[in-house]
């Protein structure tokens, strides 16, 4: 009923208008329909009121618009993405025609948006009705959020068929769940470290910085050189929030870290401040490129591109960036140790995918994650953006060294957390990054800052 | 004196030479440069390569010109898509808000009725809104109407919006006509409807056509409510298919360049065909 | 002035009133009522209710909610929210006056600098520009065109091409200063620089108008009677004092809307940041049609940012009335 209404709604709007506009006008045909009704009845019967129920088959003239757009035979899976990067988006374009060969009569109509202005927009695709079939997303409370609010669709059953629930490793299944049903696919998993050209390190005698001295004079050999230490874009915002990550985990352990993510402790507490006031020490040694707000994370990647940046703290996925001829001259390292006695954790974020609640499609939808989180999808990744599987079926043996080195890297954590805009709120995230960059603008506001931040904390995590 | 001659008055003679004219010219000559410096800076650089400018820096002698990015941005990057996109939506939009507006013009202009000025006031102060206000909202209705990620959801928003703008100035414009005519036209029988399709419509074409050129401009370069109301790729117009090619191409300024400028090229196409129009759009809108 | 014609069927009325036909019956009805602008004003009207004033009030109901922008009932699909009353403007006015300015504190500041610039910059130079240029200069067309021609631009183009002039490495900006000798210390930092970002901002939006007030002013030149301004002459004022006592109140007409449009347009000011700076370093260039955009769509505040909106339309709401006022004494002189 409610549909109908809708329609014609629209269509009266819409035919208002059009009716004298030649050039836009949608084909409106008249269509005999055979239209097969249920009716029920209510007839009395001896004195007794009895429910009939018939089937009568009437012809009616239907007025239908046809929308060009929408004359598709088969449903599509429709898949939005925000995979706009080149690389990523390749792969994604390749996996998707992977599954079509495979599917001939499962068409999907992929959508790449860009990145950041996917975060935004995902809010509209929720709600929209129809919403989109799949959709890209991280791990972990970002997608909870959504759970949370009965936008995403259990897919326990898929887990089950695909038989997930053994391939994957526990830990994955236990990010996508809440209340024992599986709601989220995770496909891939990266490792944060700092990068570093080999080759500007060799020239100017510098080994990788094991503890935060070294990183701290590493800078100050490589700023007297003319270079610039630390490249850095933080135009939005995130790169910084991988500083404060780290260092508060170095500083102050994984488990302090995490419980100021979840709005357990303060942030005016005094360890909190330690962290920005250890930042401040890389200020003051000239670590970072200048306007780094100029610049997204794929812009300041060219200096380093360019051999006149030497370290980058960043996720895996630097690479897709990184020159083809200088990918054999970049490395990377385990963030510096700042106190030995101090669990090591590591950020490591998961990302992957998920179905909504409100999908035109479902069993479509289902199909085509199926596929997402099969081996030759996730081996198709190794290969190609050499992200790290979920799926324990993918063989080992197509880990590049530098894979190889991630996941010893992962494996020597004692914790491991995925970043700060997916282990906090989005409103906490939103204000805690404010909060970065205004301390990055202004180091001597730090109290300020956290204050405000604390403020902020006590309201978010108040309900 | 030179500078003391009066505005759109042909110099005496033609053969003094005015000096203050000269220093004029001069100064107009620079300053236009300079002022257009962004715009032939995107030129310049969208007709280089990304290796010859990182390399060799912008302010040195290209290497090599290409047109490539040009190709790129048209064919790889979707703006031949985001274009016709552009189109679907504007001119559909343009002559739905045209023809309503003239008919609310027509009643305005024409007639007296109890809330005619309350109407006319409504549109006026309706033109002035900051429409970031409607946002959340309209993507609400055009959600509730079935329309969201459809061309219909900015198309009536589009129509509805400017149909405030249009109806001020097409009923400003209509008010000077002389009145005779239709007075005559109704002696003759002619309906009401007759009047405005036979007579005033066409008497209204010279605001018509600068209005249009105008709003077509500033549909064409509508950026949030496409942003807003339409997510798939395939159905964005060429403003917010802009800052996919952005994410696309990150660090890639020609051809994120060399796309930016072919956004351009139907507007600045139009502007250049229709000046007169374009030109007495903008003042019809405002001097009276 | 065109006078309003009286509707001459009306007169018509008591015409064979036994013979009509039901068609000239509901024509008759129609008449005597008065009820032909009626059928003309209703569809665009409806259209206009349903896109723009209903939009309009449900903005202001949404603000007195803390709607998360994405949580609905699930039978009926209706936003699901509790109605919260003025807390969502307690929660903004109340974020004035921080040490470290909130988002909206920059935005209500940006948006007041926008404005003032707005007003200011465009109005000067594109005064001076149509002066200079009905001098008759050689190539004034030409002249007119160029400077014109970023008007027609859309501001995503505008916003992409001055990104790239503004970018501190490689835009033409600091590659022009650095070619000079420009020590790359003293190089600004233009959109990243938290000093320097809501100015850069500002300056790209102003280049984009310029053209649009130049045009305008040109326009009202040609309006300005050449008798006049001989007469003046003839009466010994110089050159400046016909500028002044003569020109000047002419165009005062143009300069009125001339402030209007600037007004509205940076109050709308959205794309450039949006593109640019995404409002920041640090809030630094945020206006409030962002910062509405943020909080609904980025931080699940649709309560809020609506809140915000309705901020901006009554900050629009004194200029709107100002202009109206104009517009209805106008109105009367018919």
């Amino acid at each position: 009923m409610k549909k109908s209404f809708r329609i014609s709604l629209l269509l009266t709007v819409a035919l208002a208008l059009v009716a004298v506009l030649s050039a836009c006008q949608p084909e409106v045909v008249e269509v005999p329909v055979e239209v097969t009704r249920v009716v029920t009845e209510t007839v009395e019967v001896e004195g007794a009121e009895v429910e009939v129920t018939r089937v009568v088959v009437e012809t009616e003239t239907v007025t239908e618009t046809v929308v060009e757009t929408e004359v598709v035979e088969v449903n599509p899976v429709v898949f939005n993405s925000y995979s706009s990067d080149p690389a990523v988006r390749a792969f994604e374009e390749k996996m998707v025609a992977a599954y079509v060969e495979a599917n001939p009569n499962s068409p999907v109509q992929h959508t790449i948006v860009n990145h950041e202005d996917f975060k935004q927009a995902i809010r509209a695709y929720l709600v929209a009705e129809p919403a989109p079939d799949v959709l890209t997303w991280f791990a972990g409370n970002r997608a909870r959020f959504f759970i949370d609010r009965g936008l995403i669709l259990p897919i326990s059953d898929v887990w089950e068929s695909e038989g997930w629930n053994d391939d994957f490793p526990k830990g994955f299944r236990a990010m996508s769940e809440v209340d024992g049903e599986a709601y989220f696919l995770p496909t891939s998993w990266y490792w944060w470290a700092i990068f570093y050209r080999v080759s500007i390190f060799e020239e100017n005698g510098i080994t990788p910085p094991e503890t935060w001295d070294e990183l701290i004079a590493a800078c100050e050999t490589l700023d007297g050189a003319g270079l610039i230490p630390i490249t850095i874009g933080t135009k939005f915002r995130w790169t910084a929030a991988a500083w404060f990550d780290y260092i508060n985990m170095r500083l102050n352990g994984p488990q302090f870290h995490l419980d100021l993510m979840l709005g357990k402790e303060s942030y005016t507490d005094p360890r909190v401040k330690a962290v920005f006031e250890k930042w401040t020490e890389l200020f003051d040694a000239n670590c970072f490129i200048d306007d780094a707000a100029a610049y997204s994370w794929q812009d300041a990647v060219d200096p380093l591109n360019q051999g006149e940046a030497a370290m980058y703290l960043m996720g895996q996925f630097i690479m897709d960036p990184i020159a083809d001829d200088i990918e054999d001259d970049i490395d990377f390292f385990r963030f510096p140790i700042i106190d030995p006695s101090v669990p090591i954790g590591e950020d490591a974020p998961t990302d992957g995918f998920f179905i909504a609640a409100a999908a035109a499609n479902p069993e479509g939808a289902k199909d085509l994650l199926g596929f997402m989180g099969g081996v030759e999808a996730q081996t198709l990744m190794v290969e190609e953006i050499g992200r790290l599987p979920t799926h324990n079926g993918v063989n080992p043996d197509l880990f590049t060294e530098q894979q190889q080195k991630g996941i010893e890297l992962i494996n020597g954590a004692d914790m491991v957390v995925q970043f700060y805009d997916r282990d906090t709120t989005p409103e906490m995230a939103d204000v805690g990054m404010n909060g970065m960059m205004a301390f990055w603008d202004d180091p001597s506001q730090i109290d300020a800052i956290l204050e405000e931040l604390e403020a902020q904390r006590l309201e978010i995590f108040s309900e | 004196m030179a500078t003391t001659n009066l505005p759109n008055q042909p110099a005496k003679k033609g053969t003094q030479i005015h000096w203050g004219k000269v220093a004029l010219f001069i100064f107009l000559l620079v300053f236009t440069i300079v002022y257009m410096s962004p715009f032939f800076g995107a030129i310049i650089t969208s007709v280089r390569t990304q290796e010859d400018i990182s390399v060799n820096g912008f302010w040195s002698i290209p290497t090599e010109v290409t047109f490539s990015n040009y190709t790129e941005a048209w064919q790889r990057a979707n703006v031949d898509r985001y274009l016709l996109n552009s189109f679907i939506i504007t001119i559909p939009a343009l002559i739905g808000t045209i023809f309503l507006s003239s008919l609310s013009a027509y009643a305005l202009a024409r007639h007296r009725f109890r809330i005619n000025r309350f109407i006319y006031f409504m549109y006026v102060a309706g033109t002035l809104l900051p429409f970031q206000i409607l946002l959340l909202p309209v993507f609400l209705l055009s959600n509730y109407l079935g329309i969201y990620d459809t061309y219909w959801a900015v198309i009536l928003i589009h129509t509805a919006f400017q149909m405030g703008f249009c109806t001020f100035v097409l009923r400003n414009f209509m008010r000077t006509l002389p009145g005779e005519i239709m007075d005559a036209a109704r002696i003759d029988g002619c309906s009401e409807w007759g009047i405005y399709w036979r007579i005033v419509m066409p008497l209204t074409v010279p605001g018509i056509a600068a209005i249009a050129t105008l709003e077509f401009t500033w549909i064409f370069n509508d950026y949030i409510w496409a942003l807003m109301l339409i997510q798939n790729d395939e159905l964005k117009p060429v403003t917010s298919g802009l800052t996919t090619l952005q994410g696309q191409f990150v660090t890639n300024w020609p051809l994120i360049v060399a796309g930016a400028l072919l956004a351009a090229i139907p507007t600045v196409v139009v502007f250049f065909a229709l000046q007169r129009y374009f030109i007495g759009g903008l003042t019809l809108g405002s001097v009276k | 002035m065109a006078v309003m014609s009286q509707d001459p069927l009306n007169k018509d009325q008591k015409k064979r009133p036994d013979t009509q036909t039901f068609g000239q019956k509901v024509g008759h009805f129609v008449r005597k009522h008065n009820l032909t602008p009626y059928f003309f004003i209703t569809p665009p009207l409806l259209l206009y209710i349903m896109w723009v004033i209903g939009p309009m009030f449900y903005t202001f109901y949404l603000s007195m909610t803390d709607w998360d922008g994405i949580s609905r009932n699930r039978e009926t699909r209706r936003p699901e929210f509790e109605f919260i009353g003025l807390e969502n403007f307690y929660d903004l006015f109340g974020s004035l006056g921080k040490v470290i300015p909130s988002a909206f504190e920059y935005s209500l500041y940006n948006n007041l600098v926008w404005l003032l610039v707005f007003i200011t910059i465009p109005l000067v130079m594109g005064l001076g520009l149509a002066v200079i240029l009905n001098q008759g200069i050689h190539g004034e067309r030409w002249f007119k065109v160029g400077i014109f021609l970023p008007q027609i631009l859309s501001l995503a183009v505008v916003a992409l091409i001055w990104s790239w002039v503004y970018n501190p490495r490689a835009g033409l900006i600091n590659t022009f200063l650095a070619g000079i000798g420009v020590a790359p210390e003293n190089l600004p930092g233009w959109l990243a620089d938290k000093d320097w970002a809501i100015w850069s901002v500002i300056a790209a939006a102003t280049w984009r108008q310029i053209g649009y007030v130049m045009i305008l002013y040109v326009a009202g030149l040609k309006n300005v009677p050449v008798t006049l301004l001989e007469a003046a002459q003839v009466d010994g004022a110089n050159a400046w004092e016909r500028f002044r006592y003569v020109t000047l109140p002419l165009l005062m007409p143009v300069t009125t809307i001339v402030i209007v449009i600037s007004v509205i347009d940076s109050l709308r000011a959205f794309d450039l940041v949006q593109i640019m700076t995404r409002g920041g370093p640090a809030n630094s260039t945020s206006v409030l049609a962002n910062l509405m955009y943020i909080q609904a769509f980025n931080n699940y505040r649709m309560g809020l940012g609506a809140a915000t909106a309705v901020v901006l339309f009554f900050i629009s709401l004194v200029f709107i009335i100002a202009y109206l006022y104009r517009v209805m004494q106008d109105e009367l002189e018919y």
